[in-house]
């Protein structure tokens, strides 16, 4: 044991910058990335991208994502899932507004509806996982095509406008001198959420069943009523931000919040929750939406055009899995450089593969010039 | 090795399994298998791959129910549904693959599935201080291991913690009277297995009867009391540790010496 002591003392007094900073990692990685977007913007576009009315706006739109933010780290935590999010707000928005506008219920029975009409909807996609054994990421892209099309069929194509103020403060009130009713929402979730996943057995069972689902089945955890639970939380904050989401724009319609589950999964995901299971960090997740939505208004204050939000919300979930995933390598003997490792047999075979595609549209670019005829207008 | 009394003379087995067969299909994965276990001794069962080791403890940890036979507990016959109703009698095992959360810290996979917890308004919520006090209590005082650190993930401890830590999570049940470990040391490098069988005689000494299957006859002699020799889903023998050899019970593995078949 002595031996063994002094040798792992050893190892940590000679550990790498890397390990000193790994358990930071979480928190450190968002927040330099939200360093060099305000650099960037202080440079850039400090007039419009600092204004006051500005930071509102994106804390505003922060906000709208936080509360899914946090029930996501759950079911990423848990190695799942849940592509069906947007259609969720977007179905129990319009349901809130068909119970408030139709039938004339009061404003606080119908946001209680949306919160447990979300929440039964992640009790379906949970028991769709689980009972039908429909792996997560299918069986949630199914359901997103399920819901959006109840939506659809309820709203046709109306947009349900002007709503009472409840809604409207839930969405985009204030508290005179203090912060943004919603931000103040989405800040309780997180903190809720931070308590329930390091003291409970929610918590506990989701880290030790994403961490190994094998473990967790054989020291008798109930790995599927978990998994459940973790969707039923993921459906009933995703009912709360259709909330949000209709209070703040005071409308809502069936194509409403189309990008929410890439955007909330980026938040996580860059927040350091892996998607790999087994690491949550609710403080990431947080720092994630805030990156998240820095980086979105930085692109609209720069004018660009609103399409590209997809491409970044994309590009940012790659990055930042891949970033995770090298940084977490353990064993970096035996590769010699990047050069090195690009010329491996397998690589070059890779490479050949892509300069024939290349190669390949480039002759047929040339062809079509080649045998162009006039155009004509595709309207 | 102390010198070991026969079966006959000792009291009452803790575990007395009589006559269990099983079959899966058509498959005969035990016959007619008998076993017991007593209280302070260690019972070391071994056989080729395919002999009906886990078979014959999976049974006996109520992951199988057995085709035909009886368990007795104290005499008192016993049912075993799943493996709950084993541990709940006092019967767990340490598994192979060791059960373990490798994201969580030590105290919390050894409490993972039975935590401590403490009420606030009425809400039963984690008490984290308390598990990490009892995990280092249960590792130092029952089991003599001391971590450098218990904030650390399990997956950064060494083969040997990640065990210690398995085997607190068995015995912290007050009630435990018998513990299988299946395969402990087969992962482990040769100081690691030293530090297992150290951690298995400590056990013994605490009167727990221990299970123990193992393919390492080295093993097997160093800790054992009794050897049960396992071949095609039968017992063929069971002998003493203090007057066998390793080339005894080999020959009885692979079926050499047919007279060593006393079952």
């Amino acid at each position: 044991m002595s031996t063994q002591e002094s040798t792992l003392a050893a190892v940590s007094a000679g550990r790498s910058w890397q390990e000193r900073l790994e358990p930071y990692l979480a928190i450190v990685g968002p927040l330099a990335m939200i360093a060099m977007i305000l650099a960037f913007m202080a440079v850039v576009e400090p007039a419009r991208y600092f204004r006051l009315s500005n930071l509102n706006i994106i804390l505003l739109e922060a906000a709208l994502y936080m509360p899914m933010a946090m029930a996501m780290t759950f079911v990423i935590t848990q190695r799942g899932i849940d592509l069906s999010i947007g259609s969720v707000a977007a179905l129990t928005g319009i349901i809130m507004a068909f119970a408030i506008k139709q039938y004339g219920f009061p404003a606080w029975v119908a946001v209680g509806m949306a919160l447990m009409i979300g929440g039964t909807f992640g009790l379906i996609n949970g028991l769709v996982i689980t009972r039908f054994k429909v792996p997560d990421l299918i069986g949630t892209l199914a359901m997103d095509l399920v819901y959006r099309g109840f939506a659809l069929v309820l709203a046709k194509g109306l947009v349900l406008a002007r709503f009472p103020d409840l809604i409207t403060d839930i969405g985009r009130g204030r508290i005179s001198g203090f912060l943004p009713i919603p931000v103040l929402i989405g800040l309780i979730t997180f903190i809720v959420g931070a308590i329930v996943l390091r003291k409970t057995w929610f918590g506990r069972y989701s880290i030790a069943i994403g961490s190994n689902p094998e473990s967790a089945e054989m020291t008798g955890i109930a790995v599927d009523r978990y998994k459940v639970y973790a969707y039923v939380l993921m459906g009933a904050m995703a009912g709360l931000a259709g909330v949000m989401l209709t209070g703040k724009l005071n409308a809502i319609q069936a194509t409403s919040a189309p990008y929410f589950n890439l955007h909330v999964i980026a938040a996580v995901v860059v927040g350091g929750t892996s998607l790999f299971g087994g690491r949550a960090y609710m403080l990431g997740s947080l720092a994630g939406v805030l990156l998240l939505s820095l980086m979105i208004n930085a692109l609209v204050t720069l004018r660009i055009e609103f399409f590209w939000q997809s491409v970044a919300s994309g590009v940012v979930i790659i990055l930042s899995v891949g970033l995770y995933t090298w940084l977490q390598k353990k064993d970096r003997d035996g590769s010699k450089g990047v050069l090195a490792s690009l010329s491996t047999p397998d690589n070059r075979k890779l490479f050949k593969l892509a300069a024939v595609l290349i190669l390949g549209i480039v002759s047929l670019i040339v062809l079509g010039f080649v045998f162009a005829t006039t155009t004509t207008g595709s309207g | 090795m102390n010198a070991v009394s026969a079966p006959e003379d000792l009291a009452v087995p803790v575990i007395r399994m009589r006559g269990i067969s099983k079959h899966f299909g058509g498959v005969t994965a035990l016959e007619n298998v008998d076993l017991d276990a007593y209280a302070g001794r260690v019972l070391a069962i071994v056989g080729d791959n395919g002999a009906g080791k886990s078979t014959l403890i999976k049974i006996l940890t109520g992951v199988h129910q057995p085709s035909s036979g009886t368990i007795t507990i104290d005499d008192e016959s016993l049912v075993l549904d799943n493996h709950s109703d084993a541990i709940a009698l006092g019967i767990d095992a340490v598994y192979q693959t060791l059960a373990l959360a490798d994201h969580l810290d030590p105290a919390a996979n050894m409490f993972l599935g039975s935590e401590l917890t403490r009420r606030f308004f009425g809400i039963p919520f984690l008490d984290n201080r308390k598990m990490r006090k009892e995990a280092e209590r249960v590792l130092d005082e029952r089991l003599g291991v001391k971590l450098r650190s218990m904030n650390v993930a399990a997956e950064s401890l060494s083969g040997g913690q990640r065990q210690a830590i398995a085997i607190a999570r068995a015995v912290y049940h007050s009630d435990l009277r018998v513990l299988v470990m299946d395969e402990p040391t087969a992962a482990l490098g040769p100081q690691e297995t030293a530090r297992t069988l150290k951690l298995i005689k400590v056990l013994r000494e605490e009167g727990l009867a221990i299970i123990l299957i193992s393919h390492s006859l080295d093993d097997v002699f160093e800790v054992a009391d009794q050897v049960q020799v396992m071949r095609r889903g039968r017992r063929v023998g069971v002998v003493n540790t203090a007057d066998s050899s390793s080339q005894e019970v080999l020959g009885m593995i692979v079926g050499a010496g047919a007279e060593g078949e006393t079952s």
